[in-house]
């Protein structure tokens, strides 16, 4: 009966990620312009921001630890994609941005930016993870401002390598950095990466494996008490984030025909920074994927529409005064949600499409729950 | 050696202001184990009251320092209501994690919530500078701002550790400190006492905000950022929690930056800066003068 | 507990809603102080026939720039610029083209000062139908969206990226400043003339800006003959002491030092530090120093100003044309404040966009283009006067000005020293 439900699930998940895929095709043959210079940039840009969020949920949701690096990482993998992307273009790999070879350098760019991501946070993951809480906060924090400038000091690669200039023209015409046109073509591209990478991060957090970084972030004492090697796990888990991370990070580098380095600091004005990350996976809740799907999805939403759409304008004055300030609109968000749900507002669970037929009864009885409580602790109160 | 004395002289000029904002940082975190990101950002609200109020105090026939005043005043209050606002009700239901990204939170919503206010807005201010003469002593030039920094770290260090052992809020900050639900039991008012502990805190951060525009006069809404993150990592290089540790970690950490300024790359400080604070935690996890506490099962 | 929850949410909903009243005075303050200033740019231009109401039709132009965020100094100053141009066109009668009288109108977006952002307002921009575009204001910003406005054919003019390659032959990206590798010549060709033998360079490797022009000035300076006995970075544009690098620039026995920063770090860091670390050369910075009157601390010793040289548009008392005069003067009445460069070169983008409209009899993008791209014509703008060479940056002269203290007030003042050309 269970089994038949969960079948039922993945099939209906299933369907709904080949609908897209299918979309997404069909969009890139015959979209109009507004699709191709509102829809599609669009669509790229949530698509890293959901391999961070999701990325990120790996480390600080399920393994319990606070990283305010991670966009260091997105930067390597930035970098990478779009070095190897430009040298496979003066090798004569490929010509023209089209084409099979063209596909499989990107594809390998991608891997590419993942790996040496992957290899950089085991590099930082076994010193900072020896330490917890707030100290490896600040060592992350250390290792991506340090990531940061070596990035700049770096000749080829630094401020003035590929943020402007000729080599950043350079990697628009020849390398990854995708014109509007290139970016409808290929948003097949970044949603394969996306499913593939949440698929991969999904079946990680169902393994043994997701059960144990779980255990750890329960209670990390009990499970080395059980016999399981807390330093092996936390590093693999680090590491594992970093990769997708890089993923991101050679994404970002298709969306943007320049990269600067002030893009992955610690704070910078946009939503794409290691704090908003952050954001981003507790609003959707630490220890659910789905959630930060959502979360970066919806907070992608509405920093877009707060900039672009139109129903601010509808607003009264005193908000639009708001508005203006957005950092300051998702600051107040984040603080009003973590009072009322510290765990994120969908807490550490899942959903599935098959379930959201339920929900409304599901939010009820929640909510019926919750009454009863506070009218049980009033009771304590007055007899007390 | 002419190189070398202007290196530490630099160094210690940097130095001295980090230690005293890691002095604020470092008494906060020591009573509730929150890293107040905010704290950087109350530097900057002392900074921009210090600009509006320094000329009123001139004009009055004051001297221009005495404006620290009403900075600390200004800055006790937003520290108490950042508590009151944001902390409080988070510490209630959250853990540690949900504290530390509440605090990053606030220090985003008091940059933002500055730069909207039309008096200050974003332009860069530049306040009026005190103690601006400088001492030549054998063809090198000290600031007397930068004496008068260090004379004041050094005397706040001493009067929070007289505070905190000698009077009884200083005990029952300690008690907190150590065993919260005891210290209720012990008949203490552990809301008061925290609250009581960010009024001091944040109005540290007003005399820092003196000594800073002193030696560096600009003001700009994000100041509070860098400045934050630098006297953090002074506090956790010195042992977060110990008083004259914070004095220590930024008195090193300004030194650091100082000589791979001078001896290896002047744009890798920041590179330096954290690999020390990593090699330093990876030896003494609690930092050069912290006390390494085992954890209770 | 309820209770107590709800208000905390109430306090934060309160603190929130005293800030939108912060945000919606300063935005009455600014419309009760416009009508103002229309009817004095009207006053002003009266004797034209001033009709404003019976236009043909609206001519939208979009405004990218960082409005808040940590570079927000920079498009609000390029945003308060073009709105003055704007008002100032609309109460003089408008775009004529083809014998009709057009109204400007702007769009803003802000980009925060990061390239993605800066992309999405682009886009945004082009779908709503906008094809000419003023913005951004940081070469790294303006790289991000050079590639679309090209591909889309909608043109962009920079107010204030600097970077030498942003704009190419034949494209539709244009700059109302000058490109790095100018003032990189002019700076560099001072030296020479002036018989300095020794520079020395103190500059900023994690900006665009400062690195760009640090190349410039190397590059001319090994031509030139003038020998770079020593050069010092900061990793960024926050860093608050420059005592050691200027120490190092005492030891190796510089003359002068370029330093390519803004005046926000020249003012108050800067040169009182270089004077204390014991440098009494000439310093030599470019156009971001203009303004740094505006940051000297009060109190300090203003005697460290002297020897301080910066390259510069325009200056006010060599104003070639009246409409620098005009502007300067009208800037004044309208914000308050002396314009700075961003200011300037903000009003000069819709100038020169004015006169395109008008040569092309069109606005549209292609056409608006193809007027840009005469290399003939000569725009008469704030900063002076100019013509686009064929990639589309202005061919203009730059300024020397310098500041000095004056004893007698107890004053810095800024004036202007020679005009510099090259060859």
């Amino acid at each position: 009966m269970r089994q038949d439900k969960t079948a039922k699930r993945y099939l209906i998940n299933g369907i709904a990620l080949a609908l897209l895929m299918a979309v997404s095709v069909c969009i890139s043959l015959t979209g109009g312009n507004t699709i191709k210079l509102k829809v599609v940039p669009a669509v790229w840009q949530c698509c890293y921001l959901i391999i961070m969020a999701a990325s990120l949920n790996l480390v600080l949701g399920f393994l319990g630890q606070l990283s305010l690096g991670h966009c260091g990482f997105m930067a390597v993998g930035a970098y990478t994609a779009a070095l190897i992307s430009l040298a496979f273009q003066r090798a004569g790999i490929y010509e023209a941005k089209s084409g099979a070879a063209f596909i499989l350098v990107v594809i390998a760019s991608f891997i590419a930016a993942g790996l040496l991501a992957a290899i950089l946070g085991l590099i930082v993951g076994i010193p900072a993870l020896r330490l917890k809480g707030d100290y490896l906060a600040i060592i992350t924090l250390g290792f991506g401002m340090i990531i940061v400038n070596l990035i700049n000091n770096i000749p080829f690669c630094g401020q003035q390598g590929l943020s402007q200039g000729a080599a950043s023209s350079a990697l628009y015409a020849n390398g990854l950095g995708f014109s509007n046109d290139e970016k409808m073509k290929y948003m097949w591209l970044g949603i394969l990466a996306v499913i593939l990478c949440m698929t991969v991060m999904f079946m990680f957090v169902r393994s043994k494996y997701g059960r144990i970084i779980r255990a750890i972030r329960d209670n990390e004492i009990a499970a080395s008490a059980s016999g399981i090697n807390v330093s092996f796990y936390k590093v693999m888990t680090f590491a594992f984030s970093a990769f997708f991370a890089g993923v991101a990070g050679a994404l970002y580098s298709c969306c943007n025909s320049a990269l600067a380095t002030t893009s992955f600091a610690f704070t910078n004005g946009s939503i794409l920074n290691s704090v908003f990350i952050v954001v981003m996976v507790v609003i959707g809740g630490m220890g659910s994927l789905t959630g930060s799907v959502v979360a970066a999805i919806g907070m992608f939403l509405l920093n877009y529409t707060i900039k672009n759409g139109a129903w601010v304008n509808a607003l009264p004055g005193f908000l639009q005064g708001i508005f203006t300030y957005p950092m300051l609109v998702y600051s107040v968000a984040l603080i009003i949600v973590i009072m009322f749900r510290p765990r994120g507002i969908m807490g550490t669970s899942e959903f599935a499409l098959y379930d959201i037929p339920k929900w409304p009864a599901r939010i009820k009885k929640h909510f019926a729950k919750e009454a009863a409580k506070s009218e049980k602790r009033e009771e304590a109160a007055v007899n007390e | 050696m002419i190189t070398f004395i202007q290196f530490l002289i630099t160094g210690l000029r940097l130095g001295s202001v980090y230690a005293l904002i890691a002095l604020g940082y470092t008494m906060v975190y020591g009573i509730i184990k929150l890293i107040n990101f905010a704290h950087g950002d109350f530097i900057m609200v002392g900074g921009y009251t210090l600009y509006f109020t320094i000329p009123v105090m001139m004009r009055l026939g004051l001297p221009g320092w005495t404006a620290v005043i009403l900075a600390v005043i200004v800055c006790a209050c937003v520290g108490m209501l950042v508590e009151l606002l944001a902390y409080r009700p988070v510490r209630k239901k959250g853990t540690n994690l949900t504290a530390l990204i509440t605090a990053i939170a606030m220090s985003f919503v008091l940059e933002n919530l500055a730069q909207a206010i039309p008096a200050i807005g974003p332009d860069p201010r530049v306040p009026y500078t005190l103690f601006s003469k400088t001492v030549t002593i054998g063809g090198v030039s000290i600031s007397t701002a930068t004496f008068i920094t260090i004379i004041v770290s050094a005397l706040v260090m001493i009067g929070l550790y007289l505070f905190t052992q000698k009077t009884r809020i200083g005990r029952a900050m300690r008690c907190v400190s150590e065993d919260k639900q005891a210290a209720v039991l012990m008949g203490i008012n552990v809301n008061r006492t925290i609250i009581i502990t960010f009024a001091i805190g944040a109005g540290l951060a007003a005399v820092a905000a003196l000594m800073y525009i002193a030696q560096y006069p600009k003001l700009y809404t994000t100041m509070g950022a860098t400045l934050g993150i630098y006297a953090f990592v002074a506090a956790v290089l010195g042992g977060i929690g110990s008083l004259p540790g914070a004095m220590l970690g930024g008195m090193v950490i300004g030194i650091i930056q100082s000589a791979t300024n001078t001896y290896i790359s002047s744009s890798m400080s920041d590179t330096f800066v954290y690999l020390i604070l990593i090699i330093v935690l990876m030896i003494k996890p609690a930092g050069i003068l912290g006390k390494n506490v085992g954890e209770k099962v | 507990m309820k209770k107590k929850k709800l208000i905390s949410l109430f306090m934060a909903a309160g603190m929130a809603l005293s800030l939108a009243a912060c945000g919606s005075s300063s935005s009455s303050e600014a419309a009760a102080s416009a009508p103002a200033s229309e009817a004095s740019a009207a006053v002003s231009a009266a004797g034209s026939e001033a009709a404003s109401g019976d236009f043909a039709g609206t001519i939208t132009l979009g405004v990218i720039g960082p409005m808040t965020g940590t570079l927000a100094v920079y498009g609000t100053h390029i945003s308060n610029g073009v709105e003055l141009a704007v008002e100032q066109i609309n109460a003089d009668g408008g775009v004529s083209i083809g014998g009709e009288a057009y109204a400007l109108a702007t769009e803003t977006k802000d980009d925060q000062g990061d390239s993605t952002e800066c992309l999405n307002a682009m886009n945004a921009l082009i779908s709503d139908g906008i094809g000419l575009v003023v913005g951004s204001a940081t070469s790294g910003c303006t790289s991000a969206i050079t590639s679309v406005a090209n591909s889309e054919g909608v043109v962009l003019i920079t107010p204030s990226g600097t970077a030498d390659a942003l704009t190419t032959e034949m494209d539709y990206v244009f700059r109302t400043c000058f490109k790095d590798s100018f003032q990189g010549q002019l700076a560099a060709k001072y030296a020479a003339d002036n018989g300095y033998t020794k520079v020395g360079i103190v500059y900023c490797s994690a900006d665009t800006y400062s690195a760009g022009l640090r190349d410039a000035f190397s590059a001319s300076c090994a031509e030139l003959g003038v020998n770079v006995v020593a050069e010092e970075s900061v990793a960024t544009m926050t860093d608050v002491d420059y005592t050691n690098q200027f120490n190092k620039m005492v030891s190796a026995g510089a003359e002068l030092v370029f330093i390519p920063f803004y005046y926000d770090v020249t003012g108050p860091y800067l040169v009182p530090q270089a004077r204390q670390a014991g440098f009494s050369g000439v310093l030599l910075g470019c156009d971001g120093v203009d303004n740094t009157e505006t940051t000297i601390p009060d109190g300090a010793d203003l005697s460290v100003y002297n020897d301080f040289y910066f390259i510069n548009h325009y200056a006010e008392d060599l104003a070639a044309t009246d409409v620098s005069s005009c502007f300067v003067s009208s800037f004044k009445d309208k914000y308050g404040e002396s314009p700075n460069n961003f200011d300037a070169l903000g009003y000069d983008a819709v100038l020169v966009y004015k006169k395109a409209m008008e040569a092309a009899g069109s606005y549209a993008a292609a056409d608006v283009q193809a007027a840009l791209a005469d290399t003939s014509v000569v725009y008469e703008i704030a900063s002076g006067k100019f013509s686009f060479d064929e990639t589309g940056t202005p061919i203009k002269s730059g300024v020397l000005m310098g500041y000095s203290y004056n004893e007698g007030d107890a004053a810095v003042t800024k004036s202007s020293i020679q005009t510099l050309e090259v060859e």
